[in-house]
């Protein structure tokens, strides 16, 4: 992570164009690649940004950050009041709520729930950009990465995605598929995994943890 | 973009569309914005959450056309928030300045270009009275669920029974079932689950309307009501066979003032704490009702009431059976029973239209 604080001006060029007139930000360099700018206020949303991935073009007074839709993002830096840079490794990811540990702990106890004949290899199995959930084979043998969620959302999706991305650069397994698990999925991220050739798996965490109601249902 | 409008006609116009913005706006922020489409005096708001979306037409006096995204939340506060009388809101760049009485303020807008395409209503369009349709929204919407997780039960489904109109609703635990005789407007044989969550919608812009224009496509419904319309996506898959449930003969049958068990059981279900039903206890007596809660007390209530059939305890969960009898018409209701374990039927003396089918709770 690489943090400077200048006095600078920002132009987009892009969708639309986007001035930011001079004064003191920070810029916001992520080991990702990821480019942001932010004011000394508001919580969390910078006031322009790039993601990833993007190259950045650093001249004497300027940075010039371009995508591959060809937007740039120029900042024209005027005065470097601080620098600093800090490796920050891999980050552990948002803390998992009860239900959802729980929902990952009882699926690892029986994964045939999720899909017949899968066996699990082990739990929160490491990738160099963080754990996946599960990973399993098949009844075929071939590897499948498990993302178990509360609610199922597009978010899930796109960080099963990584995870496939990574884990099938290693040679033993190649070919992994990928399952998404959650009690309920959005139909936004159901197509999304559709479109990622994701499987999409809905479970029933009263079912899974065996309770039966007192409250009777008709069907 | 420039207009001129009353404040209150803004507020409801604003607070309409508002209900259908995503609350979050998940992926797309744009959806947390309400879209304003400007062409002569004619105003067209819309939100969406690309599940439901909602537009109304309201009638300002307009300056120069334009469309704008504007966040939704904020800018009703705004509106709502301004002295009575006449609001002035106009465009500049990124920013709509919205001025009424001596109030002025300027709001970042959202880049209007990011708003999706939302599919045009499709499908024949079929006019129907709003005060039957409101009744019988009024009376199975609440027994849709709201799991998620089963996304089937979240529906209403609207099906063709004779010459009419069927509305089914189900959460599992009871079933709601309303004939419209009179109302034709599906094919025969044909059915479509609408989401509860956009009926709730369409019975409140009925509050004030006469009658209300219903357009059903392959994946979506419209519906057109007094300058709102709303549309939604249908929920696709096969909904319970509901018909199986219902049972055609219970030997026990009940019959009680329907005012006078929602009155008793208000004042019992004050005992029904931490989830524990509401016993129901049925003799040639009378009927009890009893709430136990473990550690904190105990109810007990008295009523008349008729009864045919052998003594019988049974227990609901109090919200289902206060949900039931407020939506079931006429002064008399009766509940048939079975047993302990079986669905009981609750239904009007006066008519044969609704029927409300509960399950009980199991007690030791």
């Amino acid at each position: 992570m690489r943090l400077v604080i200048a006095r600078c001006s920002v132009d987009y060029e892009g969708r639309l164009s986007a001035h930011l007139p001079s004064a003191v930000r920070l810029l916001m360099v992520k080991a990702d690649g990821c480019v942001a700018i932010h004011a000394d206020g508001g919580a969390y949303k910078p006031l322009n940004w790039m993601n990833a991935p993007n190259r950045l073009a650093e001249h004497d007074d300027r940075w010039i950050v371009t995508n591959s839709k060809g937007e740039t993002l120029t900042i024209v830096i005027e005065e470097l009041i601080a620098e600093t840079a800090h490796e920050m490794g891999v980050d552990p990811g948002l803390r998992k709520d009860g239900v959802e540990a729980h929902l990952q702990e009882l699926l690892a106890a029986d994964p045939t729930t999720i899909a017949d004949g899968l066996i699990l290899v082990r739990r929160e199995y490491p990738t160099d950009i963080g754990p996946v959930d599960l990973l399993c084979r098949d009844a075929q043998g071939r590897a499948v990465a498990v993302e178990v969620k509360r609610r199922g959302e597009i978010d899930g999706v796109e960080q099963l995605t990584r995870y496939l991305e990574r884990m099938d650069r290693d040679p033993k397994l190649r070919g992994v598929r990928g399952i998404f698990v959650a009690q309920v999925i959005k139909p936004q991220a159901k197509v999304l995994a559709a479109s990622r050739e994701i499987d999409c798996v809905e479970v029933d965490y009263d079912e899974l943890r065996g309770i039966e109601s007192n409250e009777l249902r008709l069907f | 973009m420039r207009f001129r409008c009353e404040r209150d006609v803004l507020v409801d116009g604003l607070s309409t569309a508002g209900r259908a913005v995503s609350s979050r706006g998940g992926a797309q922020p744009v959806l947390a914005g309400i879209r304003m489409i400007l062409q002569g005096d004619r105003l067209e708001l819309t939100g969406s959450d690309l599940e439901l979306t909602i537009s109304v037409e309201l009638t300002v006096a307009g300056d120069t056309d334009g469309e704008i995204v504007i966040p939704s939340r904020l800018a009703l506060d705004i509106v709502k928030a301004l002295e009575p009388g006449a609001v002035t809101i106009d465009t500049e760049g990124e920013e709509a300045r919205i001025t009424g009485g001596r109030s002025q303020f300027s709001l970042h807008l959202i880049p209007a270009e990011e708003y999706p395409p939302l599919v045009a209503p499709t499908g024949e369009s079929l006019t129907i009275g709003a005060a039957e349709f409101a009744e019988g929204l009024r009376q199975v919407v609440p027994a849709a669920s709201t799991d998620d997780s089963r996304p089937i039960l979240t529906g209403v489904l609207l099906a063709r029974e004779g010459t009419g109109l069927r509305l089914v609703s189900t959460d599992s635990y009871r079933l709601a079932v309303r004939d419209l005789p009179g109302t034709s407007v599906l094919a025969e044989g044909q059915k479509v689950l609408v989401p509860s969550r956009a009926l709730t919608e369409v019975a409140r812009a009925l509050q004030s309307a006469s009658e209300l224009t219903l357009l059903l496509g392959e994946r979506d419904a419209s519906f057109l009501i007094d300058g709102v319309r709303l549309s939604t996506r249908l929920i696709e898959g096969e909904f319970p066979n509901y018909r199986g449930l219902i049972p055609q003969s219970q030997p026990n049958r009940l019959t009680v003032g329907r005012t006078a068990l929602i009155d008793a059981l208000r004042r019992v279900k004050l005992m029904a704490r931490e989830a524990t039903p509401v016993r129901l206890t049925m003799s040639a007596d009378g009927l009890e009702l009893v709430a136990i809660t473990q550690d904190v007390g105990q109810a007990h209530e008295q009523l008349d009431a008729q009864y045919e059939g052998t003594d019988l305890t049974v227990a609901f969960n109090p919200d289902y059976l206060m949900n039931g009898l407020d939506v079931t018409p006429g002064d008399e209701v009766s509940i048939e029973t079975v047993d302990t374990l079986k669905p009981a039927l609750l239904r009007s003396l006066e008519t044969t239209d609704f029927l409300y089918l509960l399950m009980p709770v199991r007690v030791s």
